[in-house]
């Protein structure tokens, strides 16, 4: 499989702070890969790093394995939208991407009628970029970057600002580039969940640094289950998990709750120790972690290291 | 280059802006070739009705063709500026933007001062007494008056990209071409050797320039050159180095 972005070392220093550091990155042709990180955690920084938008303090980046004055030419293959998308606020769609298709050398005058109808702009003929909201201006972006039909797109938070059906439809249309077109994508969102549904990988960042990189099943099999009980006596149960399963893990929480982290295939068999023992099960459940609670528990966590 | 290029001529051809801040520098060479016309209709002894006169106004207003240089140069670039981060991200190069924005802003600035001066001779000749060889005499004071505002041109465009205010340039503006003269002839007064360098500031300089059109000795001075190279060196070298390594949000 080729890859399309690779970093070595990357840094960047603004000042005296370090806001990326020494990240190795490497995406892969045909992924989908999720940037997962904090306000602050440095995802944009290291997206406009990826753009030239800023230069790196140190370290490598390669696109398409091109690096130089030779990854310029590489950019052409990738759509970019970082941040808020920026367009002239007195054009309108079509003027702003004829602008932008003048630029990128697209031939086909066709293809700005292609992607305003991919991102559901088509009918919006005559409105300026100033009068857009901010679900419109997110889709003309999107737009942009399907406008060279490149082979990899990099997207700062696309869904910010869209509504649900706003979502689901550029989620879908995301899904459709990937399968279809074989467009690989790294995408950053605060919206967790949209991006579980979405991609195939998920890398989490914190103050600059990959703390974590996981593919899809790796993620399902991290973030699965714990059990969650309610018992009469939790200081008895503790003692009976602790005596029966050494190696537990488990938390107890105010109200009489138990949550335990590990051994959720003999959930029963828990159950059974507790009651034939005295102790009053008054509820057992197996809950399932969205990567939010993943995600927050994994970042949070790293900050008690 | 040349897609960049084009890219920015149809942008820069749909901006209003260009044909408001052209419409209005016209309009204010009409207006005062339209004064100086009517005037002795109601004064007969009105003295100033002459071709020399009227053009003396713009060999003095430089100050008037730099603000309009910045008001042109911001309306083009303003907050447009934005924008450069899509063409960054697509690979185009710092340089490439850097000087074609210039080259084409340029080009249109010229061309706009290159009809406004057209518009003044041909007002001048045809309302207003004329004076023999004022035309010769206006067009070589104007040819002076060329690497000066080539260069103010230069500056506002480098600090321009680099995101400078608009009150930072005016700052610089103001300090560079209307205060060094006085600065350097202050500072310099009791150093041999430097005592003259004053006269190369571009405030005496244009000064020079008005006192001799006025006085009809016009004539080409190699000086304005080379103070309009420098400043431009100056500007385009630390405008290119700079924005090589800006930033671009």
């Amino acid at each position: 499989m080729g890859t399309i972005i690779e970093t070595y070392q990357l840094r960047k220093v603004f000042k005296q702070a370090e806001v990326i550091k020494s990240v190795n990155f490497s995406l892969k042709k045909g992924e989908i890969c999720a940037l997962i990180g904090k306000n602050g955690a440095g995802k944009s920084t290291f997206f406009k790093l990826l753009s030239g938008q800023l230069i790196p303090t140190s370290g490598d980046i390669q696109l398409f394995g091109k690096s130089g004055k030779e990854m310029e030419q590489a950019k052409k293959r990738i759509g970019f939208m970082i941040e808020e998308p920026a367009f002239f606020p007195n054009f309108t769609a079509y003027q702003n991407l004829e602008y932008f298709r003048i630029q990128r050398g697209v031939v086909d005058k066709k293809r700005i009628h292609k992607v305003l109808e991919i991102v559901g702009l088509a009918h919006e003929r005559k409105k300026k970029f100033k009068d857009f909201s901010m679900g419109m201006k997110q889709r003309l972006g999107i737009a942009l970057c399907l406008l060279s039909s490149p082979d990899c797109l990099v997207l700062d938070e696309p869904i910010n600002g869209l509504d649900p059906e706003g979502i689901r439809e550029i989620r879908q249309l995301l899904k459709r580039l990937n399968q279809e077109n074989q467009i690989t994508i790294l995408i950053s969102s605060h919206i967790l969940a949209e991006l579980q549904l979405l991609a195939t990988r998920f890398v989490f960042i914190k103050n600059g640094k990959i703390v974590e990189d996981l593919s899809r099943t790796a993620l399902d099999e991290k973030s699965k289950k714990q059990i969650r009980l309610v018992v009469n006596h939790p200081a008895k149960a503790a003692q009976l998990l602790e005596r029966a399963y050494p190696d537990i893990q488990f938390q107890i929480l105010p109200d009489q709750v138990i949550t335990i982290q590990n051994h959720i295939e003999v959930a029963g068999e828990i159950n059974r120790l507790l009651v034939e023992n005295g102790v009053d099960v008054n509820e057992f459940r197996t809950e399932v972690l969205n990567l939010e609670e993943y995600f927050l528990g994994q970042v949070e966590g790293n900050n008690n290291d | 280059m040349i897609n960049y290029l084009k890219s920015e001529h149809y942008r820069l051809l749909r901006k209003k802006s260009l044909y408001i801040t052209s419409g209005i520098g016209f309009l204010l060479i009409v207006a005062a070739a339209a004064v100086l016309h009517y005037f002795p209709r109601i004064d007969p002894t009105f003295p100033y009705a002459t071709s020399t006169f009227f053009y003396s106004n713009v060999v003095a207003g430089w100050v008037l063709i730099m603000l309009f240089a910045l008001i042109f140069n911001l309306a083009l670039t303003g907050k447009d500026l934005s924008v450069i981060k899509q063409s960054v991200s697509f690979g185009i190069s710092r340089n490439t933007i850097y000087w074609t924005k210039l080259i084409l802003t340029l080009s249109y600035f010229l061309l706009i001062c290159l009809v406004g001066l057209l518009l003044a001779i041909s007002l001048g000749e045809n309302l207003l007494n004329t004076v023999e060889h004022s035309v010769r005499n206006f067009l070589i004071a104007c040819f002076n008056m060329l690497p000066i505002v080539l260069s103010g041109f230069f500056m506002i465009h480098s600090l321009r990209m680099l995101n400078a205010g608009e009150s930072i340039i005016i700052f610089l503006m103001f300090f560079i071409f209307y205060l060094s003269g006085n600065i350097l002839r202050a500072l310099f007064r009791f150093i041999p050797g430097l005592d003259e360098l004053y006269k190369y500031a571009p405030n005496m300089l244009l000064n020079d320039n008005l006192v001799k059109f006025l006085n009809h000795e016009s004539a080409f001075d190699y000086r304005f050159w080379i103070t309009g190279f420098v400043i431009s060196a100056l500007s385009l070298l630390i405008g290119v180095k700079k924005f090589a390594k800006k930033p671009i949000d």
